[in-house]
């Protein structure tokens, strides 16, 4: 059986924190081991991170969603901004080296895309970008 | 929002951070913290992450800031009490290779007596 949880927040970092949380929550009620729980938090955050500072640009009366859909084998995050998109095909073609110490920057979607089993981007019309993370958990429940 | 609070252990520069570290006001603060630590000449210095909630990319870039800023002024920022969330963190993106972590405040303070 699949189950969907969406949460929507107005872009404050100090909701990020919440964020957390109720991933922390969720992989618990999911039993999910705690290296796993730990990348989707991550993921997650910096999703958000991302809608936060690119997509709406800290503006906190553009508000972000997140759709938390539980599969028995997978978990499947949507995060949306408000924002205008980028080019994300080119950014994936050309994703900056993360362990470059001059760059204080730009390594939310390196991060996204490692930690995860599918990344993808999709400018939702009339609404702004969509980011879905997709974690697939064969073998990393608790026993 | 961080916090911090800074103390002495053989002449080594504590930073005891607590709360979040994922940008916005933080990295002001953070960047204010180090310039005012160069001010009084205090170059080596430790990051307990203990007491940190979370770290985000931003928060790991703000940590990078901090660890060029005092190897520009022959000084080394290192950091203490790393938990597995930040861990996973410094390892996807590398940048374990780049800090200097400790689990113990005796072993940090040692490692600058040995440099």
């Amino acid at each position: 059986m699949s189950e969907s949880i969406m949460i929507e927040f107005p872009s404050k970092y100090e909701y990020l924190n919440l964020i957390n949380i109720i991933c922390g929550e969720i992989a618990d009620d999911m039993e999910l081991e705690p290296s796993v729980a730990d990348k989707v938090a991550i993921s997650v955050i910096e999703a958000c991170t991302n809608a936060l500072e690119h997509g709406n640009k800290a503006s906190p009366e553009k508000s972000i969603r997140i759709v938390i859909n539980r599969h028995p084998d997978k978990i499947v995050v949507n995060v949306y901004d408000r924002g205008d998109g980028f080019d994300y095909k080119e950014y994936m073609e050309h994703i900056p080296d993360p362990s470059n110490i001059h760059e204080t920057r730009g390594r939310g979607i390196f991060i996204m895309k490692e930690m995860m089993d599918n990344l993808s981007f999709e400018l939702v019309k009339d609404r702004g970008m969509k980011v879905t993370l997709e974690k697939r958990l064969n073998g990393s429940v608790k026993k | 929002m961080m916090k911090y609070k800074t103390r002495e252990n053989s002449g080594i520069v504590i930073v005891e951070l607590s709360g979040r570290l994922m940008g916005g006001p933080d990295s002001a603060k953070f960047r204010n913290l180090i310039y005012d630590l160069l001010e009084k000449g205090k170059k080596n210095i430790v990051i307990d992450l203990g007491k940190v909630s979370w770290v985000n990319s931003v928060g790991v870039g703000i940590l990078i800031s901090g660890y060029t800023t005092m190897r520009k002024h022959q000084g080394d920022l290192k950091l203490l009490n790393v938990s597995s969330k930040i861990k996973s963190l410094l390892y996807v993106t590398k940048l374990n290779l780049i800090f200097e972590s400790f689990e113990d405040e005796t072993e940090v303070i040692k490692s600058y007596s040995e440099n």
